[in-house]
């Protein structure tokens, strides 16, 4: 069911669910959009957050050890992009990563549908900014902002107008008219292994990580022992000691490590989950010092080399 | 999420950070005319240390050998007596003080100051075995010692000339900042005897042999003058001394000196006439300039060059001192130098300006400089160091000799914020606060003054730097102390001319680049545009001369050393963080595939090398990147401290050690 609110009414959701969660959006900060404890509707920023909000789920370093505590927790302003990112990892991380799952099933989100293409964004490649599973699903319209619910959260809705017009349905191709597509279906067989890409890449990149910290679909950690305990801590497949062991490393050379990120986002993960590991939210260029773009993997020509 | 500015290099990268539960959260700010949003894997990972259950917590006084917990009142009252009981029986210079680079602008002023009031200009940091010739070279031939450019202006030039500098791994986000621009047609010239990422993006590379840099760059400026690819009105119009400079030159054509750095004519001439022609061109260096016995010399060579091309003063164009520590500019600036009171002014000259001040008569000696001091720990006419967040144990040449000089004292003092190689040996241990926990200005390489905000509370009793310093002031000294930086950093605007414009308010969370003064209320972008600080640019005649280390029959190797991308000087820090200590967990020695196979050692083997002074035993790494004859080892690691192996040669001018050309032997 879809329902239409105003400004007002939307405030009067976010209060009901302020009742229920501890509430978080994007709001700006110092010119960036980050995310932020926040008290009321009026707050959260339509801008695309300066990053995925993925350490809601998976923070940047955890002892592992402890029990995570359900906290109930709802985030605001997520775009529907860095909401996918979670779906996505829900296929390989979802009840085998037990705070992993216990933070996911005590979080909300209220994802936001994008009405203009962000700088660089291709997420149209892989869908587009409709999704079809979703908490509580926003799409704003001048003033009013059509509303979609999952069953689970449907209570908060009550003696909301139901509205007459889908907005959602037909939205995304709608969306790719208007900003374009570029075509990932079938990149897990074009993708090349002995492509000169990953050896351009190589020469640029300073492994600083960022393309897999700024991931929304990255879940990739490292496990460790230290005086205080057994922590994780956000790792990245670009750097050396990710797959040392001690009879070598198996991927010895960035340009290895690069194709691989490439090669599971595209080609792995295809196989083995049905899904790109990638939502098309373009912040891995956005991040990247040395302007690799994960976009020339998916058009690139594998053909002609 | 509070918006910071990055601990590790001089870049200054600005970031968001959010410390929930002892976890931290970074993320690069967009909006920094700095990074951009960037950020290397040091800023991302590079943090946790500031959450370490291994901080010192409390301050501590050694009691029969042991360390005991005692009160901040009780510990600073012991120091200050103790202090002042040294400078009774042996006068003020009897007493040193070691400032750090990591330390805020307030910091550093109020150590140099406390020092200066005590009577004593010993009073020194570790720019000392960074910058200092960079100091004494600029100072000498433009006037100022700092970036004559921003990051930014980069952008626009034609040409950049990186030598001695690992730009991609020591100053990332500049590294890439000119790898991007190569991408779109700017021109690239590498001079580094390692072949680093940098020369891997290079159009010209040249290997050339640790300490011939100014046989190379003169020989780079004999092709500039035969092929008349010098800017006469420049020459004429900005400089002095060029004659006697020219007439130097001379004597180096590049068929000369081949044999002495290694490179081949032909590429001297491509490099000479690109840096020359594409215009403008902008010369970027690291410790491969300055960490030499001819180190200020090399600096001069620098200068001169980019003084015959015209290339100073426009945008695009300049000499970048890559500074390697976050707030080593700053520290310099604040006259945390033996020879320096704040803003340059020199020791020696007139520093009524200060007395005034301060309102008190105040030493005009030049003091005991950082490579001095050890030594005269051990000749016994140092009696008390009192160093603030520096591991010099780890850090100094010839470290046997730092340690026979640590023992050697009557009173040791280390304010710190881990329990040390260094803070292990102290009589008195004061538990600091990280650059996450403080407030107050850190500035970068580019001149840029930013602010700091606490983003976490320290533990336990750990204070900010310059708290501590404040109520030692008040017990050293009787002082009134300060109640927060920003009454330091006024302080500071009345004492240095190029920071007198900035307002602590507004230079959050952007910053200024000095001077900020009346005549530049937004701060100054390109230096030397109308005329050098100094006047005219002076043009230096520097003849080549050998580094001390010289390989030989029994030393036939030349080490050199240097640091990684994941770690941090002696690692205090990034040893502390999961990811960085897993890319570089242990001590290497890098060595070429050739002479590994020459003296049968294995990628992985334990080797030892050996200096005339010292030997360490660490595992080889075979490399390409490395040419014959030649060594590098990083010197982060307590397993297999290569600074035993780097003896006591200095520079003349500016006392840095020669960090970079060591003879010595490998023993498989």
């Amino acid at each position: 069911m879809i329902f239409v609110l105003n400004e007002s009414e939307m405030e009067t959701l976010f209060q009901r669910i302020h009742k229920d969660y501890e509430t978080f959006g994007s709001v700006e900060e110092s010119g960036e959009i980050v995310f932020d404890r926040i008290d009321s509707f009026s707050e959260i920023s339509d801008e695309k957050s300066s990053y995925a909000p993925k350490d809601f789920l998976i923070t940047r370093s955890a002892n592992i050890l402890e029990v995570p505590k359900p906290e109930k927790k709802a985030v605001f302003g997520i775009k529907s992009c860095d909401l996918r990112g979670f779906q996505i990892m829900d296929l390989q991380i979802l009840g085998k990563d037990l705070s992993y799952t216990t933070r996911r099933e005590n979080t909300m989100f209220v994802n936001s549908v994008c009405t203009e293409m962000c700088h660089g964004g291709f997420c149209t490649a892989f869908g587009g900014p409709v999704l079809d599973k979703y908490d509580i699903q926003v799409m704003r319209s001048g003033d009013e902002y059509y509303v979609q619910a999952s069953e689970k959260f449907r209570g908060y809705f009550r003696d909301f107008r139901p509205s007459d017009d889908d907005p959602f349905t037909g939205y995304n191709d709608q969306f790719s008219q208007r900003h374009g597509k570029i075509e990932a279906d079938g990149i897990e067989n074009r993708i090349k292994w002995s492509s000169s890409l990953w050896t351009e890449y190589a020469k640029r990149c300073i492994s600083c990580g960022a393309c897999n910290y700024s991931c929304p679909t990255c879940y990739c950690v490292d496990i460790y022992d230290d005086e205080d305990g057994r922590k994780q801590e956000w790792d990245s497949c670009i750097l050396e000691g990710f797959t040392r062991t001690s009879a070598g490393n198996i991927r010895p050379d960035l340009s290895d490590r690069l194709r691989q990120r490439f090669f599971h986002k595209y080609k792995y993960y295809k196989l083995s989950r049905d899904e790109y590991l990638c939502t098309g939210c373009n912040r891995c260029v956005d991040d990247c010092p040395v302007d690799i773009d994960i976009k020339e993997v998916i058009t690139h020509d594998y053909t002609v080399e | 999420m509070l918006l910071t500015v990055c601990p590790y290099c001089g870049t200054g990268c600005q970031m968001n950070v959010e410390f929930m539960d002892g976890h931290v959260t970074v993320h690069g700010y967009n909006k920094s005319p700095v990074n951009h949003g960037k950020l290397c894997i040091k800023g991302y990972q590079g943090l946790s240390y500031s959450s370490s259950s291994k901080r010192i917590t409390h301050p501590m006084v050694r009691k029969d050998g042991k360390f005991v917990e005692v009160s901040w009142d009780k510990a600073l009252d012991y120091v200050a007596s103790r202090l002042n009981q040294i400078k009774k029986s042996y006068g003020p210079d009897a007493v040193a003080f070691q400032s750090s680079a990591k330390c805020t602008n307030e910091e550093n002023y109020l150590m140099q100051k406390i020092a200066r009031l005590f009577g004593t200009n010993n009073v020194d940091h570790c720019a000392r075995s960074c910058h200092s010739s960079t100091v004494a070279g600029l100072i000498r031939t433009l006037g100022t010692a700092a970036a004559t450019g921003s990051i930014e202006s980069l952008k626009d030039s034609g040409t950049y000339f990186v030598i001695g500098s690992n730009t991609t791994e020591q100053h990332p986000i500049i590294g890439t900042t000119i790898i991007n621009e190569t991408r779109r047609g700017k021109h690239l010239i590498v001079a580094d005897p390692r072949r680093t990422k940098m020369a891997l993006n290079a159009e010209i590379f040249m290997q050339f042999m640790p300490g011939s840099d100014v046989a190379l760059l003169n020989s780079m400026m004999n092709v500039i003058l035969k092929e008349k690819l010098h800017d006469t009105e420049f020459i004429k119009s900005r400089t002095e001394n060029f004659d006697e400079f020219a007439k130097e030159i001379e004597k180096y054509d590049p068929a000369v000196t081949e044999s002495i750095t290694g490179v081949s004519p032909d590429l001297v001439v491509k490099a000479a006439r690109l840096y020359a022609s594409e215009k403008p061109s902008a010369i970027l260096y690291g410790m491969g300039i300055t960490q030499h016995v001819h180190g200020t010399e090399n600096v001069m060579s620098v200068s001169n060059l980019a003084l015959l091309t015209g290339n100073l003063g426009k945008r695009g164009s300049g000499i970048f001192p890559l500074r390697g520590q976050n707030n080593v500019q700053g520290s310099s600036d604040m006259g945390s130098l033996a020879e320096f009171y704040p803003g340059y002014a020199a020791v020696g000259s007139d520093i009524s300006k200060f007395e005034e001040l301060w309102q008190t008569k105040l030493p005009n000696k030049v003091g005991l400089m950082l490579s001095e001091m050890f030594d005269a720990a051990v000749s016994g006419t140092l009696k008390a160091i009192y160093v603030m967040g520096e591991n010099p144990v780890i850090t100094e040449a010839n470290i046997s000799e730092v340690e026979k000089g640590i023992r050697n004292l009557e009173l040791f003092v280390v304010q710190d914020i881990f329990m040390t190689e260094t803070a292990a040996m102290a009589d008195v241990v004061l538990p600091a606060a990280t650059a996450l926990e403080k407030e107050g200005t850190f500035t970068n390489t580019e001149r840029r003054v930013q602010r700091i905000v606490p983003v976490k509370e320290p533990p336990g009793e750990a204070r900010q730097d310059w708290w501590i310093l404040s109520e030692l002031s008040r017990k050293l000294l009787g002082s009134k102390g300060y109640d927060s930086p920003q009454e330091i950093f006024e302080e500071i605007r009345k004492a240095i001319p190029n920071y007198s414009g900035i307002s602590y308010d507004e230079i959050y969370p952007l910053g200024k680049q000095w001077p900020v003064n009346k005549s530049s209320p937004n701060g100054t972008e390109i230096l030397h545009v109308e005329k050098f600080t100094r006047g005219p640019g002076r043009f230096v005649p520097v003849q080549y001369k050998p580094p001390s280390g010289v390989a030989s029959n029994d030393y036939p190797f030349i080490l050199t050393t240097g640091r990684n991308y994941f770690h941090w000087h002696s690692g205090t820090m990034t040893r502390r963080s999961d990811i960085l200590e897993r890319e570089s967990p242990s001590p290497y020695v890098e060595i070429s595939r050739e002479d590994a196979k020459k003296l049968n050692i294995r990628n992985g083997q334990v080797i030892g090398v050996e200096s005339s002074i010292g030997k360490v035993s660490l595992p080889a790494r075979t490399t390409d990147a490395i040419p014959e004859g030649i060594v590098f080892i990083p010197f982060h690691f307590k397993e297999a401290r290569v600074n035993a192996l780097v003896g006591d040669n200095l520079d003349p001018y500016s006392k840095i050690p020669e960090f970079k050309v060591v003879a010595v032997k490998v023993i498989p």
